[in-house]
């Protein structure tokens, strides 16, 4: 190659976890990192992301500004039109900072921000298990419940960016029932699941992974509580496929992915509807999100380039 | 250096560029024509003279008021071609004619044969070769048909399947056997779609991108457009929420089978929901919300139940697909009253507010669609370009039969 490719910066932003990478001109990783989450808010991680870049850059012995396209994963809704970024609590103050134009000012035009369970929804279509899918989902089940929506080959955002925000799916307690006031996120969320273990008589669980181990040696309300989990989960699939018939929804996020939960849901599904619906778990873990990201950024590397 | 040989592939694109200035701005000048389409005046007059012979275009009269010379007006032919849309409905047949540029020209229903089959697809032969003769028109001038059906429709058999409030459809060529009553070939799709379609063309809906249509009636359905295009779904079930896990106990059978949303919501379910009540005997779900609006009580608590249900089924939409606009549809769910219930629930459940709409075509969205489809068709037939994906935009609903 004659001229200079160019490299692109891509970063998966967590409520507890920022992933960063530098990827070829092709969206492939070059070289990544993991760090916790600036827990001080928005304006320290918007920091926080562009010091990874620097130190990533410097890694990969390249001058920072050589990433000409970047690609930043929100854990939550980006308004396609305007790029405010909404429904972010895991972050401080996100909603109120305008990440887009921070990212600008340091980087340069050539910058998108995205909702992270569609850039994973992207991760898994390019190189995971959604290969050739046209019509899937990214389910991601973890703190919270998001979906990622491929839909004729394109991702979905939605009017406002906020399709896919299923936490608040009419699934569970009666959303009706103002005493009750639970959605789907209230019944799957990583805090139902320990507050459910704790309620049936649980003892020593203190997060969701606890209660993995507990199920492992044996324990039967560990059990009892993923049953009843994996249950209200099933009702969340049979809806999407009645809205959407999609061809296949990938399981992710750190709960998501765990087969004791997605086995649990495949075995539920034939129970609830009458035609056959494919759930996969992610191939790509939990970097699928970021792998999204640097081949989201590639590809737009590559359009800006053909469009020069 | 001399011209460029006018291969095919130009002269279609100059006539189909032509045709389109001619859908959006008759009447309108060869002159204009050659500015709009910037195609060269010794062009313009080939294809104009060419619309002319097929009976396409006619002159309307001539500019006037200007300086100099007068020129002659032009628009599309209502003799041009004619298309066909059909709403096959469980009570209700309606038929329209539409001309090449999208006046409807007439329109025609009556209750459906309830003994279905054969019956069904006489009487809809029947009802559109009057409708097209009332109307002077040849039926070998209606050139595309499209006919909206509840269910799917098996692409193999040509029969209707999944559609039990129409007895006899499903182990019959429907597709083939109206076709050959029709003398041309006919389309079927999906009602709910082609409902939305007529919202969007005609009806609540028009210039919008993401819209969710929840109908309500018989059945339950969705029928979802996202980013200008339909959503049908890896295998063409999108939208069927009768199946939502709502209502009901989803494990039970007839939720798996009839769908447990619809099972509470859908007409039968009202009606059985009102007599499990303690209602006495009614005919319809029509009449449930009769006697709820004449102060019947439990008939009331039935109505606000199935607002309710349906509220939550939006809600659902709403948190997945995020429409621009919701509109509710259906014989039930474009009640006034019926619909200012579940907007009331849907304010307290919704997390995001979303402009809810009913639909302003109620019965006829079906058969509007139906004639969109049909006469997007039929421009495609004229001038579709294999180079173009794209369809002609339609006509914006401007004039009913302006020239009647």
């Amino acid at each position: 190659m004659t001229r200079d490719a160019g490299y692109c910066f891509a970063a998966d932003l967590g409520g507890t976890k920022l992933a960063a990478a530098i990827a070829d001109a092709e969206g492939g990783i070059v070289t990544e990192l993991n760090e916790p989450t600036d827990p001080r808010g928005a304006a320290y991680v918007a920091e926080q992301i562009a010091a990874c870049a620097q130190k990533l850059a410097h890694t990969a012995g390249i001058d920072v500004t050589r990433a000409r396209h970047v690609m930043v994963g929100i854990p939550g809704a980006v308004d396609p039109h305007t790029g405010r970024v909404s429904l972010t609590p895991n972050i401080t103050g996100l909603d109120d900072f305008d990440v887009l134009g921070f990212l600008r000012d340091r980087f340069g035009p050539d910058v998108a921000i995205e909702n992270d369970v569609n850039l994973a929804m992207l991760g898994e279509r390019a190189l995971g298990c959604a290969n050739r899918c046209r019509n899937a989902a990214f389910l991601s089940l973890g703190t919270g419940a998001g979906l990622g929506l491929l839909m004729d080959d394109k991702l979905f955002r939605g009017a406002h960016g906020t399709a896919g925000e299923i936490a608040d799916l009419p699934i569970g307690r009666d959303p009706t029932d103002p005493s009750a006031g639970g959605t789907f996120e209230l019944e799957v969320g990583s805090l139902a699941i320990v507050d459910r273990y704790r309620r049936q008589g649980g003892t020593a669980a203190a997060t969701v992974r606890d209660i993995f181990t507990l199920l492992e040696q044996g324990d039967d309300v560990a059990a009892s509580v993923l049953d009843t989990t994996a249950r209200w989960v099933a009702l969340a699939v049979v809806t999407l496929q009645s809205l959407l018939d999609l061809e296949l929804i990938v399981f992710g996020g750190s709960i998501g992915v765990r087969p004791e939960l997605y086995e649990r849901v495949r075995e539920t599904l034939p129970t609830l509807f009458s035609r056959p619906i494919t759930i996969a778990p992610s191939r790509l873990g939990d970097r699928a999100g970021l792998i999204g990201a640097a081949w989201a950024a590639g590809q737009a590397l590559r359009r800006n380039s053909e469009a020069a | 250096m001399p011209p460029a040989p006018i291969t095919s592939v130009t002269r279609q694109l100059s006539r189909r560029s032509v045709f389109e200035a001619l859908l959006h701005r008759s009447p309108i000048s060869r002159a204009d024509l050659a500015k709009v389409t910037s195609l060269s005046k010794q062009t313009m007059s080939e294809v104009i003279d060419a619309f002319e012979q097929q009976g396409l275009v006619r002159p309307v009269g001539r500019t006037r008021g200007n300086v100099g010379r007068t020129a002659v007006l032009y628009e599309l032919s209502p003799e041009g071609g004619h298309a066909l849309g059909i709403d096959l409905g469980a009570r209700r047949l309606t038929v329209a004619i539409t001309d090449i540029a999208g006046r409807v020209l007439a329109e025609a229903d009556e209750p459906t044969d309830s003994r279905g089959g054969t019956w069904a697809i006489d009487q809809i032969a029947r009802l559109s070769d009057r409708l097209a003769r009332d109307h002077h028109t040849h039926p070998s001038r209606i050139r595309s048909i499209v006919m909206a059906t509840p269910g799917v429709v098996n692409p193999k058999s040509g029969a209707i399947e999944m559609a039990p409030n129409i007895t006899g459809l499903d182990h019959l060529n429907v597709v083939g056997l109206l076709g050959e009553k029709l003398g041309s070939p006919v389309v079927l799709q999906n009602d709910i779609n082609l409902a939305l379609l007529g919202e969007l063309w005609h009806g609540c809906a028009q210039n919008l991108d993401n819209v969710a249509f929840l109908a309500l009636g018989s059945g339950v359905g969705l029928g979802l457009y996202v980013n200008g295009r339909l959503v049908r779904g890896e295998n063409g079930a999108a939208g069927e929420i009768g199946y939502l896990p709502i209502g009901g106990d989803p494990l039970q059978a007839e939720s798996r089978l009839q769908g447990c949303l619809e099972y509470q919501v859908g007409a039968t379910g009202v009606v059985r929901r009102y007599r499990e009540a303690g209602g006495s005997d009614v005919d319809s779900e029509r009449e449930v919300f009769e006697r709820a609006q004449a102060g019947d009580a439990i008939a009331a608590q039935v109505v606000d139940e199935t607002a309710r249900l349906t509220a939550l089924a939006a809600a659902a939409v709403i948190a997945t697909v995020d429409p621009q606009l919701l509109v509710l549809g259906g014989s039930v769910g474009a009640r006034p009253d019926f619909a200012d219930k579940v907007t009331r629930v849907l304010l307290q459940l919704a997390p995001r507010p979303v402009e809810i709409r009913t639909s302003t075509l109620g019965r006829r969205a079906g058969v509007v669609g139906a004639l969109s489809v049909a006469l997007r068709r039929l421009h495609d037939e004229f001038f579709g370009v294999a180079e173009f994906a794209a369809a002609l935009p339609l006509p914006p609903p401007a004039h009913r039969s302006a020239h009647q």
